[in-house]
């Protein structure tokens, strides 16, 4: 085919905007965003009481916290800026250490109200993990939550979706879940994890695929990372809702009531790497006050999170993330640690 | 028994109770709801340390297991401090086969063997065939309940003369596959194994005790392909060739070839070579094609020529048996190296001795090594 004057500007033109899409939904994607505000909310309300907190102790907190995150004027409008009527949300939570350690109910309780007050039809709010029995351990049950509470192995199959999908180094196969959600909540718990140093919002998602076990050498770096840059995270997370009513500072991922902190907090944001980046922060002093050597004298510093910061997924720079510190004590930020109870 | 409960015994039993509660272990599939994983066995090699953690001694990857979590392998759980395989008596895959799928070319050919496998691997080989169970946790695939007892039964029930642990990774289930090979020793059904062969030295020399036979997938001879493509390493490997060598216990190699990343003439060559000097000219060798699947689909299927180009070189190395699979090809049967006449006639699984006797070739006599 010849190229005359006007096919070539043409070409041109359909080039330029080709391109100028691509810049667009490249920065959308990868490019890190200037500045990520992580909210610290904590407050001796927000200690755990046995196993859980009551949801109306927990919604002003989150309430709180929303508005600060999105700038918004009310919860309502913060929760709407992230989540739409029509959507269909997956609420991710950890569960594996047991009720002692998972995510609260009366915190997911807290989200459910907020999701269903934005217009979302409580049928397509999916509160999941791995599997269902992980799920009624950790005191979530269809009985208890206007949504559905579901469990990856009760999809059809074995639960994960046929294709096996690639993410740098990880090949893996994705919960049904993550599929059938338009976006997701994060709703790990901050904790210490002997393999990768941490495990708060991005290595969560290891219960998002049949083989984590696969992807534990190196201190989980960089599988947890690359892990993250698949779409089907990447693309739907909107949200990130740490519960950090009780941090554990030792011998994670399992629950170990000597090296528990009992710190009432929530930390929010929606930068992964941001916020796992705090996380790590917080345990870090919370070890330091315990007389616990840091992560990275053992071995076992989080060199994930600096991986997921150069691929883009968040940042992992201090002076860009933006710390909010709320609470009713009026932004308390650290409560000393109980004296550590037993040697390491 | 009745026993009386004074104070303090109850104040004992209390903290028992307490640390039991605290420890999580409901929200394992060690322990569902219903009681206790009737698949669960305490591991056999394993260390405890320090904060209820636990290292596993049974392959080389040593997984260091903090409470509550898995190893590498997916099927062996830490538990408060215990170390348990969660598949003993698991299988998720029960098949009677031709010994030559294995393939074991020079072990009872054209015999039957009751071939078993739970679920789990401790490689996730981009190429495996048999990814959808062995790149899987026992609680992800369906499985029977099949204890060592029931395994001989069913061989001896199928005349099959030898059981075959197979199409995953026994060593993964090794609790399972030492029992069932006690079991069959007893009872005149030998057990074979078909392993990637990373396996500690003295888990598999306990093993040999046991065992008729094992066959080793050598997947390369470089360890950038072990690490890049099986998530492993080749030292072991070679290290467990030479303890089954050490043992007296029969034993073949595969080698599945796959285009520009494990079939350079070179590789071939430092690979014969080794077996040849290391293992003796003996020891069966296979070459087989290769087929995209699971990971790695990219890469089309071995062209036959590369195969018998494989076992030229293999041969001029002094390898006396070097087949190849996944092809059709006289290179498939067993001649004698001495006289070149036709020992074993086979096309695909199905065999036929032709010029054996009494383990001699029965033109020249010459002793032909294996177990016939």
């Amino acid at each position: 085919m010849k190229i005359s004057r006007r096919n070539f500007g043409k070409k041109l033109g359909t080039l330029a905007v080709g391109f100028s899409a691509y810049i667009s939904s490249h920065e959308k994607s990868y490019a890190a965003p200037q500045k990520s505000r992580i909210i610290l909310t904590q407050s001796e309300k927000l200690k755990r009481s046995g196993y859980t907190l009551p949801k109306e102790i927990v919604s002003p907190f989150l309430d709180q916290a929303m508005m600060k995150l999105t700038q918004s004027s009310s919860p309502l409008h913060s929760w709407k800026s992230l989540f739409s009527p029509n959507e269909k949300v997956g609420i991710k939570l950890s569960c594996l250490p047991g009720i002692h350690l998972s995510s609260n109910t009366g915190l997911v309780m807290a989200i459910v109200d907020s999701l269903i007050a934005c217009g979302l039809n409580p049928k397509n709010i999916y509160i999941w993990e791995r599997t269902q029995r992980e799920l009624e351990t950790a005191g979530f049950s269809s009985k208890n939550f206007k949504c559905q509470v579901i469990g990856t192995d009760s999809g059809a199959g074995d639960g994960y979706l046929d294709n096996i999908e690639f993410a740098g180094s990880v090949g893996t196969r994705f919960s049904w879940i993550m599929e059938k959600v338009d976006a997701l909540i994060n709703v790990p718990v901050l904790k210490d994890h002997d393999l990768s140093g941490v495990s708060i919002g991005m290595k969560n998602f290891y219960g998002a695929i049949y083989n984590p076990n696969k992807y534990h050498r190196n201190n989980c770096n960089p599988y947890v990372a690359e892990l993250n840059t698949h779409p089907l995270i990447k693309n739907k997370l909107r949200l990130i809702i740490c519960d950090a009513s009780r941090i554990q500072l030792n011998n994670g991922p399992a629950f170990y009531p000597q090296f528990a902190w009992e710190y009432g907090g929530l930390l929010i944001g929606t930068d992964p790497v941001a916020l796992d980046y705090t996380g790590w922060q917080l345990i870090e002093k919370g070890r330091k006050n315990m007389n616990l050597k840091s992560l990275s004298e053992i071995g076992r510093e989080p060199k994930y999170i600096a991986s997921a910061a150069s691929l883009g997924l968040g940042t992992n720079n201090d002076s860009l993330i933006i710390k909010n510190f709320t609470g009713v004590q009026g932004g308390v930020f650290l409560k000393e640690p109980p004296v550590r109870r037993t040697n390491e | 028994m009745n026993k009386k409960f004074n104070r303090r015994s109850f104040i004992k039993n209390s903290i028992a109770a307490c640390s039991l509660c605290v420890s999580g272990a409901g929200s394992t599939f060690l322990f569902p709801a219903s009681g206790k994983n009737p698949f669960a066995r305490e591991a056999k090699y394993y260390e405890k340390q320090g904060e209820k953690k636990v290292t596993c001694k049974l392959c080389p990857h040593e997984c260091r297991v903090a409470d509550l979590e898995r190893g590498t392998c997916g099927v062996r759980e830490n538990n408060g401090g215990t170390y348990y395989t969660l598949v003993y008596g698991n299988p998720c895959s029960a098949h009677i086969d031709p010994i030559e799928k294995k393939p074991f070319f020079h072990y009872y050919p054209s015999s039957l063997a009751f071939s078993i496998a739970t679920a789990g691997c401790n490689f996730i080989c981009k190429f495996c065939q048999n990814w959808e169970i062995s790149q899987k946790r026992p609680e992800q695939v369906t499985s029977a309940k099949m204890f060592p007892s029931t395994v001989i039964d069913y061989a001896r029930q199928n005349n099959c003369k030898t059981v075959s642990h197979t199409y995953t990774e026994p060593v993964v289930f090794f609790e399972y596959v030492l029992d069932c090979a006690i079991e069959g020793k007893k009872r005149g059904v030998p057990n074979i194994m078909v392993s990637n062969g990373y396996i500690q030295e003295k888990p598999m020399r306990e093993l040999c005790k046991y065992l008729g036979a094992v066959k080793i997938d050598l997947k390369a001879f470089t360890d950038k392909f072990y690490r890049d493509i099986c998530g492993g390493e080749l030292k072991p490997v070679l290290n467990t060739l030479t303890v089954l060598k050490q043992e007296k216990i029969w034993f073949e190699i595969v080698v599945l070839l796959i285009p520009t990343l494990n079939d350079g003439k070179e590789e071939i060559d430092a690979m014969t070579k080794w077996i040849a000097k290391e293992l003796g000219p003996d020891v069966p060798l296979h070459f087989s094609r290769y087929y995209p699947t699971f990971m790695l689909k990219n890469i089309p299927p071995t062209p036959p020529d590369t195969l018998l180009r494989a076992r030229k070189i293999a041969m001029n190395n002094g390898i006396k048996f070097v087949y190849v699979g996944n092809i059709l090809s006289d290179a498939e049967s067993t001649y004698c190296p001495s006289c070149g006449k036709l020992l074993i006639e086979r096309m695909q699984f199905v065999a036929e001795i032709k010029g054996l006797k009494n383990n001699k070739c029965k033109y020249c006599n010459t002793l032909i090594p294996g177990v016939f």
